[in-house]
């Protein structure tokens, strides 16, 4: 077996258990009793409802994790199709939703706890002795016996998963299998003390009116929030493409049928303002063992409401640290959170602050379970109703390495479904409910725009969408994915599209001169291009060796390269279309400049390219600097200027030249005769003035013929700066066709300067000129 | 005479802060010795339930280790390789790799813990002392002053 598919070792069975005993412990351990007090017997209905939203948006998860199994899961989806913004809502919702339904899970753990351990008394000497879980009141502060109990299984819980002790998958699947036997064995018993009677209450099964059905549902969804971890575990799944989609839609389904059937008995063996609000099954059990199996059935069934409420709080600590992963990756969240432990091999400081939420919401929340329950719900719903938008964005942006094994059935119905039913549940929520999750949304918004929106780098693929067709989009939603835009590296960037690491020291030596006088930073892009036939999806085996390949390969570029000490930011693309790329990725990164190389070794010299020349090079998404390297020397340096905004980044350009380097510059420029020279004398010092190169040498050409006085000079210069005089001069020098054949004549290295022109992106985007820097 | 018992050193690395310890006791001897180094990091799978970590987060931790086991080994001019290894059993990952790469031994250094932390995550050390089918070099910590119950 490969490396590859042990690390995927987990089969569906696996998987579904994982799925199933993560929600199985929720809702029918904990909920019922205060369930059927809102709802009346006909709750059964709320928790069926409950499951059809869970499948809806369980097929969109299926969609979305065959496409990216990737740690993370809701969150990564969110953050590559909607951006960061979103990314932080959904990333932040996920965490504290699982941090909330943990502490409810915790909560039924105590109420279990505190039935089996129900008149166990330590003596103590003296008082005569201390309940095992007493209610401790501290002033206005009440910690009950439930509490506490949740409290001691909430710190076991998380220093399990601290220090990583030994989890094997038998377990899991031991925990299920049992767990279900149990359920089973409960109602086959409890079918034979159901009676109808007891269902209906006045002749009626909704005593307390059909409208409260869906406010039950929003009550009970907690109990539908396991699925999705089984998503952000997607990585370790074997054949994802198949066993996600089985093991998440199959563990609903599972669920739905368990819960329906067991809430169906329970109504009809207790009437339904008399079930147990703290420990429900327990006093079902009571009631339905009496007579035959009695203790062993009771004790049974509180043990696997231990169990199962142990499993849930376990796999939703497991998940959060996954999202938190997801998150550091993106620079979301601090890496810190992300340290692994030396010795343990876990996660800890993500699993100590989660666990640190869970205490804290178990001392302030922990007498209302509804409250617990329904934070946990809005915040996942919030989450589902954009994982629905992010399958649309994905499918309608069409992005290629999009490509999900399973497909969401009657597109776009299901996810429009999905993203209407969990906002439309929300509204069943009651308003304190809503405001706190509206408070860490609200939490979510302010923290990517405090924090993450200066660190993060990652763009959605809706504001790139959006962004790359701002000419048809309605204005409101350009300025507004620009408003959203991460803002991670403002810092001055220069970009290097490199194509051979080994020959391209030069192109980063220069790009350095240009960061360095801007206190910038460069970025080297090391632009692989590969076959048509080769998949690009970002997991693929052989795209990951290329990127370690070629970080080790621009790594040691960097090391040789002279950088002038600044920081050299290194990046792997790969790619069918290299000429196009070096456009998508500056476009994307959003450099200052971008210097690139120029020679019949670059696989872009050959110009492939699916899009026509034209628009790629005309709106040029910043400066471009196009280097004909005949080695680098920089001491004496020709600009040859007519004037214009594109000898204005020569100038630019010169000027950094100088004040890095100390080099010579010599401002050329030809008139058509001697009559003309002084008046181009005259010219051309101003000129130097007003772009602060005073002290250049001046030299005005009489000759007319600007290639000759062009080659003439650049006898004794080492490098030519030329600003292109009208725009497009990049595509012309793609076709072949350059007006300056000069770049060809003279022997020294040529340096190109265009800068976009006043159709650019830059402007329309930004509303500046981009000369104005 | 080279030393063939260093001749191609399996180096089990559990993280940086590990690698650093174990590179610190053992590339100068290998050096001298005239040996290669082969690092192995494994992440421990469970088997079948989610694993304690992320695989792509251990993955990102392993490349982490093996950037200083480079470095270590560059500076004193020893050829290495890296791998990560999959598998439920830490020891016995390490002895598959030891027998794919044809190791002429494994060196590592003991990491410091309680008797409780080394009973819950699984003492590795020990496994790989007991069991292994090829010579193995138990490292001292050089940057270890303070020796843990049990260490030696």
């Amino acid at each position: 077996m490969s490396d590859e598919e042990l690390a995927k070792d987990l089969g569906l069975l696996s998987a579904l258990a994982v799925g199933i005993g993560t929600m199985i412990g929720a809702g029918i351990f904990v909920l019922p009793g205060i369930a059927t007090r809102e709802a009346g017997p006909i709750v059964v209905l709320s928790f069926l409802i409950g499951g059809v939203i869970a499948m809806v948006n369980a097929l969109t998860v299926s969609e979305l994790g065959t496409a990216m199994p990737k740690a993370g899961g809701a969150y990564y989806y969110i953050n590559r199709a909607l951006g960061p913004l979103f990314g932080s809502i959904s990333g932040m919702g996920d965490w504290m939703g699982l941090a909330f339904a943990s502490a409810f899970y915790c909560i039924g753990f105590g109420g279990y706890l505190t039935t089996l351990l129900d008149g166990v008394v330590i003596p103590f000497p003296g008082t005569g002795g201390v309940e095992l879980l007493p209610t401790i009141v501290l002033g206005p502060f009440v910690l009950s016996d439930i509490q506490i109990g949740a409290l001691l299984a909430g710190v076991a819980f998380v220093t399990v998963n601290y220090i990583g002790a030994k989890e094997t998958g038998g377990v899991q699947t031991v925990i299920v299998t049992v767990l279900l036997g149990i359920l089973t064995v409960f109602a086959a018993v409890g079918f034979f003390s159901f009676d109808w009677g007891t269902v209906m209450v006045d002749g009626t099964i909704a005593p307390l009116g059909y409208t409260e059905i869906l406010p039950g549902t929003a009550l009970v969804f907690v109990s539908y929030l396991g699925y999705a971890k089984i998503a952000t575990i997607g990585e370790e799944l074997k054949d994802p493409g198949r066993n996600l989609p089985i093991a998440i839609i199959g563990s609903v389904a599972i669920v739905m049928v368990v819960y329906s059937i067991l809430v169906g008995l329970m109504v009809g063996i207790i009437p339904y303002d008399q079930i147990d609000v703290d420990t429900p099954m327990s006093d079902v059990a009571r009631v339905i063992f009496e007579g035959n199996i009695g203790v062993i059935g009771i004790t049974s069934i509180t043990l696997a409401a231990l169990l199962a409420t142990a499993s849930s709080a376990n796999a939703s600590i497991l998940a959060s640290a996954r999202i938190n992963f997801a998150m550091g990756r993106d620079k979301i969240v601090t890496d810190w959170l992300n340290e692994i432990h030396p010795k343990f091999a876990t996660p800890y400081r993500s699993i100590a602050v989660t666990g640190f939420m869970i205490v804290l919401f178990l001392v302030v929340l922990g007498g209302e379970v509804e409250v617990l329950a329904k934070a946990a719900s809005v915040l996942h719903l919030v989450v589902y109703a954009l994982i629905n938008v992010a399958l649309v964005v994905f499918r309608e942006a069409d992005v290629p390495e999009y490509d999900p094994d399973f497909t969401v059935p009657l597109y776009p119905i299901t996810p429009i479904l999905g993203f209407v039913l969990s906002l439309g549940l929300i509204g069943f929520m009651k308003a304190i409910e809503i405001a706190l999750g509206l408070v860490f949304v609200a939490g979510a918004v302010a923290w990517y725009g405090l924090y993450a929106r200066n660190k993060t780098d990652r763009e959605g693929v809706l504001s790139r969408h959006i962004l790359s067709r701002s000419d048809e989009m309605p204005d409101a939603a350009v300025s507004a994915a620009n408003v959203a835009r991460p803002s991670g590296g403002t810092q001055y960037k220069v970009m290097v599209p490199v194509s051979n690491p080994r020959t391209e020291s030069d192109l980063l030596s220069l790009a350095s001169i240009f960061a360095k006088a801007n206190d910038g930073i460069v970025q080297a892009v090391h632009i692989v291009e590969v076959p048509d036939q080769t998949p690009l999806l970002e997991g693929s085996e052989h795209v990951q060796r290329i990127n370690e390949e070629s970080r080790t390969l621009m790594e040691r570029v960097r090391e040789s390269t002279e950088t002038l000490d600044v920081p050299v930011e290194v990046k792997t693309v790969v790619s069918h279309r290299s000429f196009e790329e070096v456009f998508e990725v500056a476009e994307r990164e959003r450099p200052d400049k971008v210097v690139m190389g120029w020679g019949p070794d670059r696989p872009w010299s050959s110009g492939r390219a699916e899009r026509p020349l034209e628009e790629l090079t005309h709106d040029l998404p910043c400066d471009f600097l196009v280097l004909n390297d005949r080695g680098l020397e920089t001491d004496r340096v020709l600009v040859p200027t007519a004037g214009g905004p594109d000898s204005d980044l020569s100038a630019e350009v010169a000027k950094y030249l100088r004040e890095q380097l100390g080099s010579e510059i010599t401002l050329l420029h030809v008139v058509d005769s001697e009559d003309d020279r002084e008046t181009g004398e005259a010219f051309l010092t101003e000129w130097a003035e007003d772009h602060d190169l005073g002290d250049a040498a001046v030299r005005v050409d009489a000759s007319g013929d600007i290639e000759g006085a062009i080659a003439e000079a650049a006898r004794d210069h080492t490098l030519v700066v030329i600003g292109a005089t009208e725009r497009g001069l990049l595509s012309r020098l793609v076709r072949g066709s350059l007006a300056y054949d000069v770049v060809h004549d003279v022997e020294c290295s040529v340096l190109l300067a265009e800068r976009p022109t006043s159709r650019s992106l830059r402007e329309r985007l930004f509303g500046t000129r981009s000369d104005e820097r | 005479m080279t030393d063939q018992l260093l001749e191609t050193v399996l180096l089990p690395v559990a993280g940086p802060e590990d690698a650093e310890a174990t590179c610190a006791a053992a590339v100068d001897r290998i050096a001298a010795a005239g040996g290669r180094v082969v690092a192995v990091h494994v992440v421990e799978k469970a088997g079948g339930a989610p694993d304690k970590v992320s695989v792509e987060q251990r993955e990102e931790y392993a490349e982490e280790a093996f950037e200083v086991v480079e470095r270590r080994c560059a500076d004193a001019g020893v050829p290495v390789e890296t791998r990560i290894a999959y598998g439920t059993d830490v020891a016995e990952t390490i002895f598959e790799v030891a027998d794919d790469v044809d190791a002429t031994a494994i060196a590592f250094t003991p990491r410091g813990g309680s008797r409780w932390v080394r009973l819950l995550t699984g003492d590795v050390a020990l496994s790989l002392a007991t069991e292994t089918d090829r010579p193995v070099v138990v490292l001292p910590d050089p940057g270890d002053e303070e020796t843990d119950e049990g260490d030696a």
